[in-house]
């Protein structure tokens, strides 16, 4: 018999994304620049939205060496008037994967704002050049990073930094990376275009390689309203999310450190008196309704282990083990461990087992969730068969699944809280449209909020047609929380709604000079892919664009019925001045007369009848 | 060798049919100028070419229009276009023939644009076209205007061109063996002098070439004419003039099924659509085969008939011409073998079997048709 064994590395989450690049949209140097330029433009328009400043987004591509053939080194640099990033932050958000600010459950344009660390990575594993990261927070100090990114170790190697003075807040990236853009330019320019177009409220610059500047104005002042952070909704939910919810809804045993016991001096109102351990836990007792948690849970522990604040400060909790009744401990002073039992008549122990235990399943579902009040939590327990006191540390796999699979299934949730949404709004769209497209006829809807599986969404839709539109055909924007989705449209949703729409039924037909504008916003957009490009088909989405493409065919037709039957009065109204002079220019040839004959009486008698005719 | 009549008298006839039409014109464009001036809507009275207006005319061995016209009005709002359309080609045709230019229906509908006359496609400047040579009772190759489609003649005829540029200039139209394309210009020429003593008109232009090459001009002193397909008009009218004006007999060869059959009768005796005219139609001419009891007796090599082919055969039973002789006996013996052959199919018996064997057993009896 032989021993085979396998051996485990741990990766760091850089060396995963290194090694997956393909997911991240980072396939190709065509592909990448486009992802790159994507990443560090929506980054910029996050931070602005979130601090409700108006963005001012600046955009260059240069070539290192524009000599060269295609792929070759670009330097591309995004500059913003955002919040900028506090200096101590920088390295971190910039040097490392998995940094970021984005987790709370609300929409955003990135989830968590791994794409821009992405693109560093990726423009470090082509050029071996370092990022570079200007930024201000405070409006008066600039400071300036080159960094490289520790792929191995998931962390920033810092070759310079710098500060000098500034005026403005704002952050600036640069990289080098290797791109295509001969390639990948169309598909540039369109992203820079049709994101000005779902953020009218944002001036955006964009230079070329070439050195030729594409400016899109700000249309409108106002800024859509910001989304709130809320509480996620229970059907969104699955196993995994739980057992996350359930490690920062438990609270841990505090860490006893010199701040820590400091505040517990402070709660106690003892800054400067030291007492025994007795005459702590008389104090405390008095003060017990306006102590902090982890005060109250410290006091628990320093009654088992009879400590006075000297003593707190020569050990280290290292587990609490409710099931067994035990607590064990190392003591700095002897260099030891030691392990006590507990007493669960102690009325510190149910302190202690609650601190550890986490909420009851009541509280954890009213508390953390939202849509479910008193009333629902207490139905849903009988529904899961799940006791409400349950302590949710002390619950079971078996237990967490059943939970899950329950929350999932429990019809009796009200509809998720679309507030954490930030739909552009009728009145910005609209205006957009108008400015992009210049149409002879726009129309704009905001569905109200729907969800599926838990996850809010709002559908916008605005329809466009004649003006400056070319009649090339429809054409379709499709947008998801303000950004474009240019890449795999045909199997997206939006398409197949429009498409399978009947359009010859709203008077629409041939190659008509049409433009529609779809912008899904949610918590979660059901891409199908990991480059985020197409939205999957779930049959509430479906619905929804379905509802919002048929209100606006329906304005376009009587638009259409209008402009038709306005065409036709003008047509009628000159009929005969029309064509009699045409008819008395021809037979004057005909006939061989020189002189054309008089025909004003029968132009009168021919607006005679039309007048009867309309 | 027979001689045709003197120059100066077809050049007289040809001039005074151009003096009739432009006189007819200008009375139209009179009327018209008047009806303006004294502030009455014009209106032309076209015969109606509606399907109830088409008879058969058993005399003239054509269909020919019925009575019944209808009125076209500039009083009338729903008319007023299709009238400054026709008024407007009147016009233009006026120029065409008085500047002695030719131009072709596609060219008419994109001349209309220059005068603000909006044809929506061709196929309305066509049935203008139509509505003209139905009001004036003239073909629309008096009025220089030709089909893009044109096919082929070749054999011993000299003829004279009248356009201008060519006025005088003599051809033989055996010199090229390609054969001449049916063109405004030949049509419009006089027709000289021949030698032949006959005309073959042929549906393919396959055999047409074949033909030229076995010398069956010679060997039958013929005049072979391609129709390509159901023949033009300006072949029809060639054919007319062939037999009419050079006493020539005119015979037909179509391949072997009811389209082939329906081609020999267009020749002879018109078609539907050409109801409003009287030019176009050979009566004496005789349709050779292929005939569906040649398929028999010949052992061609056949195919099936297509569903529509059938359909076609009964349509065509329902018109007045084939309710006798020959032509009702054929359709119906094809429609009993549900086959048919092509021209092509005596190249089973060699290339040349359908000008050695075929071609002078069925012209021998056609003497007795």
């Amino acid at each position: 018999m032989s021993l085979i064994k396998e051996t485990f590395s741990q990766i760091s989450p850089s060396e995963f994304f290194y090694r997956n690049r393909d997911l991240a949209g980072f396939s190709n140097p065509t592909r990448s620049l486009y992802t790159s330029v994507r990443e560090f433009v929506e980054n910029a328009l996050d931070a602005c939205d979130q601090k409700k400043i108006l963005p001012d987004i600046h955009l260059s591509i240069k070539a290192v060496d524009p000599e060269q053939p295609d792929p070759k080194s670009y330097i591309l640099s995004v500059k913003d008037n955002g919040p900028g990033i506090e200096s101590k932050h920088v390295p971190l958000a910039f040097g490392t994967v998995l940094y970021g600010s984005k987790f709370g459950l609300k929409q955003a344009r990135g989830m968590f704002g791994l794409g821009a660390t992405m693109a560093i990575l990726y423009g470090q594993i082509t050029t071996n050049k370092p990022v570079t990261v200007r930024s201000c927070a405070d409006g008066k100090t600039q400071d300036e990073f080159v960094m490289l990114l520790d792929i191995q170790k998931n962390k920033p190697i810092i070759q310079k930094h710098t500060t000098k003075e500034a005026s403005k807040t704002g952050l600036s990236v640069s990289i080098v990376l290797e791109g295509d853009y001969s390639k990948a330019g169309t598909k540039i320019r369109d992203y820079v275009s049709q994101t000005s177009l779902i953020t009218p409220y944002a001036s955006i610059t964009f230079e070329d390689p070439s050195g030729e500047k594409f400016h899109f104005p700000r249309i409108v002042k106002e800024m859509p309203p910001p989304p709130t952070i809320i509480k996620p909704h229970p059907h969104g939910i699955d196993v995994e999310t739980i057992r996350r919810m359930i490690v920062d809804t438990h609270y841990q045993i505090p860490i006893v450190d010199n701040n820590m016991i400091t505040k517990v001096r402070s709660e106690l109102g003892l800054q400067k008196k030291n007492l025994n351990s007795k005459g702590i836990l008389e104090r405390a007792q008095k003060k017990w309704s306006g102590l902090s948690r982890s005060v109250r849970t410290i006091i628990a522990i320093m009654s088992f282990l009879n400590l006075d604040f000297d003593g707190l400060g020569k050990i280290r909790i290292d587990d609490l083990d409710i099931a067994n009744k035990k607590l064990s401990y190392w003591n700095f002073g002897e260099s030891k461990s030691h392990v006590i039992e507990l007493d669960p008549e102690s009325p510190y122990y149910k302190q202690l087992a609650n601190t550890v235990q986490g909420d009851t399943l009541h509280s954890f579902l009213t508390k953390r969730f939202q849509r479910v009040g008193p009333t629902t939590a207490d139905k849903f327990c009988e529904f899961a068969k799940l006791k409400p006191e349950k302590r949710i540390g002390s619950m079971t796999n078996e237990e967490l699944v059943r939970l899950a699979d329950a929350l999932q299934k429990f019809e009796e949730f009200l509809s998720p809280d679309p507030s954490c949404l930030a739909p552009l709004g009728e009145e910005p769209l609209s205006k957009g449209i108008m400015k992009f497209f210049n149409p002879e006829f726009a129309a704009v809807i905001q569905r109200s909020a729907s969800a599926y599986s838990g996850f809010p969404f709002i559908i916008e839709m605005g329809i466009a047609y004649g003006g400056d539109i070319p009649s090339a055909g429809l054409k379709v924007y499709r947008f998801a929380n303000r950004i474009p989705l240019l890449y795999d449209e045909g199997s997206d949703v939006v398409l197949k709604v429009i498409n399978e729409m009947d359009w010859s039924r709203y008077k629409v037909k041939g190659d008509p000079p049409l433009v529609i504008a779809s912008h899904i916003c949610s918590t979660r957009i059901p891409y199908k892919t990991v480059g985020k490009e197409n939205v999957a088909d779930r049959p509430e989405i479906e619905r929804e664009l379905k509802n919002a493409l048929q209100f606006l065919a329906r304005k376009l037709t009587v638009h259409m019925s209008r402009q038709g039957m306005a065409d036709m009065a003008k047509k009628r109204a000159n009929l005969y001045s029309k064509y009699i002079p045409l008819i008395a220019q021809f037979v004057t040839e005909l006939s061989g007369n020189k002189k054309e004959p008089n025909y004003k009486q029968l132009i009168k008698k021919g607006s005679e009848i039309e007048e009867q005719q309309i | 060798m027979k001689l045709k009549n003197s120059k100066s008298k077809a050049t007289k006839t040809a001039e005074a049919r151009k003096e009739k039409l432009l006189s007819i014109l200008k009375n139209q464009g009179l009327t018209i100028y008047n009806d303006l001036e004294i502030g009455t809507f014009p209106q032309f009275s076209i015969p109606s070419r509606s399907v109830s207006n088409i008879v058969y005319d058993k005399k003239l061995r054509q269909y020919i229009l019925g009575n019944s016209s209808a009125v076209r009005s500039a009083r009338n709002m729903s008319q007023l276009r299709s009238y400054t359309q026709l008024a407007w080609l009147a016009f233009f045709v006026n120029r065409l023939v008085k500047e002695g230019k030719s131009s072709t229906l596609r060219d008419i509908y994109y001349s209309s644009q220059a005068f603000t006359i909006d044809f929506e496609d061709q196929p309305e400047s066509d049935n203008i076209i139509v509505d003209l040579e139905a009001l004036l009772s003239f073909p629309r190759e008096d009025f220089h205007i030709f089909p893009e489609e044109r096919s082929s003649v070749f054999g011993d005829l000299t003829i004279e061109y009248t356009v201008p540029g060519y006025e005088g200039k003599r051809v033989n139209l055996s010199d090229h063996p390609d054969g001449y394309l049916i063109g405004p210009s030949l049509s419009s020429a006089e027709l000289v002098d021949t030698s032949a003593e006959l005309v073959i008109a042929i549906e393919k232009g396959g055999l047409f070439t074949r033909f030229v090459e076995e010398k069956v001009h010679k060997k039958f002193k013929a005049i072979i004419v391609d129709t390509a397909g159901q023949a033009p008009r300006s072949t029809r009218g060639l054919l007319k003039r062939l037999n009419r004006e050079m006493g020539l007999p005119v015979v037909i060869l179509a391949d072997g099924d009811v389209y082939g059959e329906h081609i020999a009768m267009v020749i002879k005796s018109g078609s539907a659509n050409a109801a409003h005219l009287r030019e176009l139609t050979v009566p004496d001419a005789k349709w050779l085969g292929v005939w569906a009891t040649d398929i028999e007796k010949y052992k061609l090599p056949t195919i099936p008939m297509t569903e529509s082919d059938i359909k076609r055969i009964y349509d065509l039973q329902k018109d007045p011409r084939y309710q006798e002789g020959n032509w009702k006996t054929q359709l119906e013996v094809f429609l009993k073998l549900k086959r048919k052959a092509e021209l092509e199919a005596f190249s089973k018996y060699g290339l040349t079997n359908i000008t050695d064997k075929y071609l002078p057993e069925k012209l021998e009896l056609s003497k007795s048709l």
